[in-house]
Formats: C-alpha cells, sequence, structure tokens
C-alpha cells in the first residue's frame, strides 16, 4: 500500500518537475513569473486530446508542446521583449491577463464539459512493481520527468547555448556584450519553458481528467514548488517538485480531510526556515 | 509624494464629509431600486479594492489571493450565527479581528519571500482555502455553500430596512468613505512613512535600524481587514456565503479594478470599481466571456497608462509624467 502511493507521488512529482522546470527557467532568464503557464499547461492538454481524437496519443504528444513552443516564441518576442524594461510587477500583472485570456479561450473552443484522454495502447498495460500492480503509463510520466531534469542539467551545463542561457540569466546586458543575441536566446528558453508546459498537459490528460479547472490546481502547485525551490533555481524546483508530489500522494490517503493544506503547511515550514527557498533565489 | 502626505487633516476631513453628503444625494436622487442595488454593489467592491490597493501603494506587493479574507468574512459570520456563538452585534468586530490576525500570522511568513514570490504564494493560498471550502462539509455546506442567519434586527434596525437598496447603499457607502479616511489617517503617522521606506528599499530601511517584517505584515493584515470589511457587507447583502467568494477569479476582478482605477491615488481603486460595474453593465450578453475581455483589459491598461484612470487624468490636467516614482516590487 505504501509503495503504490509513494509510486503516485513520484508520478505527481514527475509531473511538476515538468510544469515547474518551464517556470523556472522562463524566470531566470525574464525575472517574470509567467502565470499563463498554467493555461498554456491546460492548452497543451486540450490540443493534446483532440490532436489524439484524430491521430494518435504519440503525435498530440509532439503536436502540443510545439504549439505552445510556438505562443511562447511569440509570446517573448511581441510580450516579454518589449515589456523588459518596465517593472517586474508590471509584467506578471500582464501575464496574469494573459492568463484569463487563454482560460476563457479554452472554455470558448472545447467548453466547459470534462475531457477524458485514453491511455494509449503501447503502455496500456500494468506491471507488477513491489506486489502491486501499476499502470505502465504512468511509469512513462515518470521516466519523462526524470528525462526533461536529466535533459535540462545538461544541455544548461555542457552546451554552448546552454552557456549562453546561464550567462544571460546571471547578467543578460554583459551577455550581449560579449556578442551573444540574448533576445534569441530569451525567444528559444520561453519556447521551450512554453513547450514543457504544453508536454505537461498532454502527458497529464491521460490520468487527470481535462477540465476548465485543471490550469489552476497544477498552476498553484507549481507555484509552491517554485518558491519553495528558490526562485528561477532548476534543482531547488526538482527537489520540491518531488518532495510536494510525495506529501499530495501520501496526504490524500493517509490525511483526506486535510489535503488541500499540506502543500501550505509544507511552504510555511519551509519559507520560516529558509525564507528565499531551498536553493536561494536569485533575485 | 502622495495626496494622502501632501493633503492636511482638514482637507482629508472636509473632502470625506463631502463625499459623504454627495452620497445621500445618489441615494435621494437614483429613482430605481435595481440601479441602487448595482451601485451599492459597486461600493461594496470598491471597499474591497481599497484594501488589495493599499497593500500595493503602501508594501509594492501584488495580493491574487485577497477573496480569502473577502469569503472569510462571510464564512466567519456565517458559522458563528449558525451556532449561535454570540450576537451578531458582537460577532462582526469579532471576525475583522480574527482576519487581522490570521492575516498577520500568514503575512509574518509571505512578506519575507521577495515580491514576485508573495505574488504567487497570495495564489497559492487563496485558492488553498477555496479548495478546503470547497471540500468541507457539515456547516459550511461544501460547495453549495451557507445560508447567513443575519438576526431580525441588526443595532436596533430591522432587517428589511437595512436590506432596502438606499440603506445598503449608504451603509456600503458611508463605510467606505470611513475606510479611507481611517487608512489615510494612519498613512500620515510614522507608520505609513516607515512602511514607504520599506517599499521603496528594504535593505537600506533595515540599515536605518527599522524591522522590516513586522510592518509590512501590519500593512498585510490591514488590507485583509479591509477586505473583510466588504466581505461582511457583501454577506448582509446576500444573506450567503459560498466557495465562488473565495475564488481566485474574484480576486483577479478587485486586481483589475485597482490597476484600472490606478493604485498610486488613494481614491484609484475606487474609481476602478465604478468603472468595473459601468463597464459590466454595457457588456450585458457578453458576460459570459468576459473574463477574456477583462483580461485584454488590464493587459491594455499596463501597457499603455500603467497609472491607470486616475494617473491618466492627472496627466491630463498637469501636464507632467505620473509624479517620477514606480512602485517597486521586491524593493531590491
Amino acid at each position: 500500500m505504501l509503495t503504490i502511493n509513494l509510486f503516485n507521488g513520484l508520478v505527481y512529482g514527475a509531473l511538476l518537475i515538468v510544469m515547474s522546470s518551464g517556470l523556472a527557467l522562463i524566470y531566470g532568464l525574464r525575472r517574470v513569473v509567467n502565470f499563463a503557464h498554467g493555461a498554456l499547461y491546460m492548452l497543451g492538454a486540450y490540443i493534446g486530446y483532440s490532436v489524439a481524437l484524430h491521430s494518435n496519443f504519440w503525435v498530440a504528444l509532439v503536436a502540443a508542446p510545439a504549439a505552445m513552443a510556438l505562443v511562447g516564441v511569440l509570446l517573448d518576442r511581441y510580450g516579454l521583449r518589449l515589456l523588459q524594461d518596465r517593472e517586474p510587477l508590471n509584467v506578471m500583472l500582464v501575464t496574469f491577463g494573459l492568463l484569463l485570456i487563454l482560460e476563457d479561450l479554452v472554455v470558448f473552443i472545447w467548453g466547459k464539459a470534462n475531457y477524458s484522454m485514453f491511455t494509449p495502447d503501447l503502455l496500456n498495460f500494468t506491471v507488477n512493481l513491489w506486489g502491486s500492480e501499476v499502470p505502465a503509463y504512468r511509469i512513462g510520466v515518470i521516466g519523462i520527468g526524470a528525462a526533461v531534469a536529466i535533459g535540462l542539467t545538461l544541455w544548461l551545463r555542457f552546451s554552448r547555448i546552454g552557456l549562453f542561457v546561464r550567462a544571460a540569466s546571471t547578467d543578460p546586458v554583459t551577455t550581449s556584450m560579449q556578442g551573444v543575441n540574448t533576445d534569441a536566446v530569451s525567444a528559444g528558453v520561453v519556447g521551450l519553458g512554453s513547450a514543457l508546459a504544453g508536454l505537461a498537459g498532454v502527458v497529464a490528460a491521460p490520468f487527470l481528467s481535462l477540465t476548465p479547472h485543471m490550469s489552476s490546481d497544477v498552476l498553484i502547485d507549481s507555484f509552491v514548488v517554485v518558491v519553495i525551490g528558490g526562485l528561477g533555481s532548476l534543482a531547488g524546483a526538482f527537489v520540491a517538485a518531488l518532495l510536494l508530489g510525495m506529501m499530495q500522494a501520501l496526504g490524500a490517503v493517509y490525511l483526506p480531510e486535510v489535503s488541500v493544506l499540506l502543500p501550505f503547511i509544507f511552504m510555511v515550514a519551509i519559507l520560516i526556515w529558509k525564507p528565499s527557498g531551498l536553493a536561494g533565489s536569485r533575485t | 509624494m502622495d495626496q494622502g502626505h501632501t493633503m492636511s487633516l482638514t482637507r482629508i476631513s472636509i473632502l470625506s464629509l463631502l463625499t459623504l453628503f454627495g452620497g445621500a444625494l445618489i441615494a435621494y436622487f437614483t429613482p430605481s431600486n435595481s440601479v441602487l442595488g448595482m451601485l451599492a454593489q459597486a461600493v461594496i467592491y470598491a471597499i474591497f479594492a481599497l484594501g488589495v490597493g493599499v497593500l500595493l501603494r503602501q508594501n509594492g506587493l501584488v495580493s491574487f489571493g485577497h477573496a480569502l479574507y473577502f469569503g472569510a468574512a462571510g464564512y466567519g459570520m456565517g458559522v458563528i450565527l449558525s451556532l449561535n456563538l454570540m450576537p451578531a452585534e458582537l460577532a462582526i468586530p469579532v471576525v475583522l479581528v480574527a482576519i487581522g490576525v490570521l492575516a498577520f500570522l500568514i503575512g509574518l511568513v509571505i512578506v519575507r519571500v521577495p515580491g514576485i514570490a508573495f505574488g504567487m504564494l497570495t495564489l497559492a493560498i487563496g485558492q488553498m482555502a477555496y479548495l478546503l471550502a470547497t471540500r468541507a462539509r457539515g456547516i459550511t455546506g461544501g460547495a453549495d455553500g451557507m445560508n447567513i442567519n443575519w438576526p431580525q434586527t441588526l443595532f436596533g434596525v430591522p432587517q428589511a430596512v437595512l436590506l432596502k437598496p438606499a440603506m445598503l447603499f449608504m451603509i456600503a457607502w458611508v463605510l467606505m468613505v470611513v475606510v479611507t479616511f481611517i487608512l489615510l489617517c494612519i498613512l500620515k503617522t510614522r507608520f505609513g512613512s516607515i512602511t514607504e521606506a520599506i517599499r521603496d528599499n528594504e535593505e537600506r530601511a533595515r540599515f536605518i535600524g527599522i524591522t522590516t517584517t513586522v510592518p509590512r505584515a501590519a500593512v498585510y493584515a490591514m488590507s485583509a481587514v479591509v477586505t473583510g470589511v466588504a466581505g461582511l457587507l457583501s454577506s448582509l447583502n446576500t444573506g450567503f456565503v459560498s466557495p465562488e467568494n473565495l475564488h481566485w477569479s474574484v480576486s483577479a476582478i478587485t486586481l483589475l479594478m485597482v490597476v484600472v482605477g490606478g493604485f498610486k491615488r488613494p481614491v484609484g481603486p475606487i474609481v476602478g470599481a465604478v468603472i468595473y460595474f459601468l463597464f459590466k453593465d454595457l457588456l450585458g450578453e457578453y458576460a459570459t466571456h468576459s473574463m477574456a475581455i477583462f483580461g485584454a483589459a488590464l493587459i491594455a491598461v499596463i501597457v499603455f497608462a500603467p497609472d491607470g484612470v486616475t494617473g491618466a487624468v492627472e496627466r491630463l490636467f498637469t501636464g507632467r509624467r505620473g509624479h517620477g516614482r514606480t512602485v517597486r516590487v521586491g524593493g531590491h
């Protein structure tokens, strides 16, 4: 029983890793908290659902993040870049306005009904894990979370563009003086971050249902993750995502009455201990 | 600097009295009860927006979760009255004090994080309260909400009289003026200067020996209590409270009012609330997609008129751009 709960915590933690790494990446470069991130997640899930209806899950797994990447690049080019000299507060409110628009857009196109997406046939079986039958799809979700975490870490640490991203996150002015096109780097990173939100949406669709509320639930958990981890820190976000995922899964079973308060209690505890988050925030 | 500082106490008092009188004129000359009802609602939201606005103006912090205190006032009242714990006249101050204490404690934790993270946390906390209220069973009625058993007479006034649109409008209007007056007075004291110093540069404020966390948490608590006043009025108006009162979209609408009205002027949030309700009335049948329209309006105002309507009007008259001061987030 405990192992299956821990396993489910790991699944939700993996989803939160995909979500919050996008938020942390965008924050690191643009110093903007993208309130529309949850809406991009929802849009990704709905687009994935529609694409999967007409073709299959695997096409959706590529198409939805690609669509969100395009949205992200446009958001950076025609939004964040034009507003980069504004107060962070103003930009935050702009992304919040975008959240309101995108949420309404989803209701406008797909309506208020709940949808559920079928598990892809290839992963529609169960695996015996420590004496419990677990759906193979969920193992796949953990795999995607791990791949995103490892891939991003390696990319940032060892690739040339990763070096540019780290440099631009630390000091965009000096970085552009060294001949790096920081606007292009930003557009790429916001695109990548948005694509990760879309990926999280498609991945979540087969095991969480598609509702107009789906964005706020996950957005709030990923906000908690990003703040606890330390704004802009990927490693901090990974650790916080796993901790919060575990806490949600175990809380839902052992303390169902107060399970919605657990992230709050967890957050308060961490912030009293370390106000700038686990990894220390970069502000 | 701010109007509240340059204006003398006498001027504030005279303006407040004139505004009170103006409210009486509105109540007297508005013939239609439905219009008065809408105006009463606008004034209730104006008080709500005053709470969100004072936090932004005085702390430089944006709350995306003040619906928590709006709803908490209704729930607090509802629970106390249905359990018959105390008379309603006593319950009103008790609820407001409880909201102040709760907000102060939450504030002590969350004002210490950088401004942007603060905004994220207020949204998270507010939404958790919403989920908690939705899933709660028993006395609060979960997702269905609960009725509030207001007594037949409140402060000696029969309920039937209280709930007349003109009366309700006047109560809300008087409270709005009183709240604005009290806020302006508080902010004229040393406390006001201290919070402004912290808002403009927290590090420097610490260097000159100011404890920064407590005043910031106090402003947060103050803004929550103001929002609580609006919540109480709203629960008197509707006699009902549900998780919808706690939903983040309520916080979003109020934030929109504050931004549209302009948060640098004390009366900005009030102007924003009035504009919002006029706009909503005009919108009529398109209201199903109101959130998208409000989102677009929010973006347009921030991009083209970051000081809101009051800022734009002022610029029109003085011919200069604002007051050369911007509120910073995080204060670094």
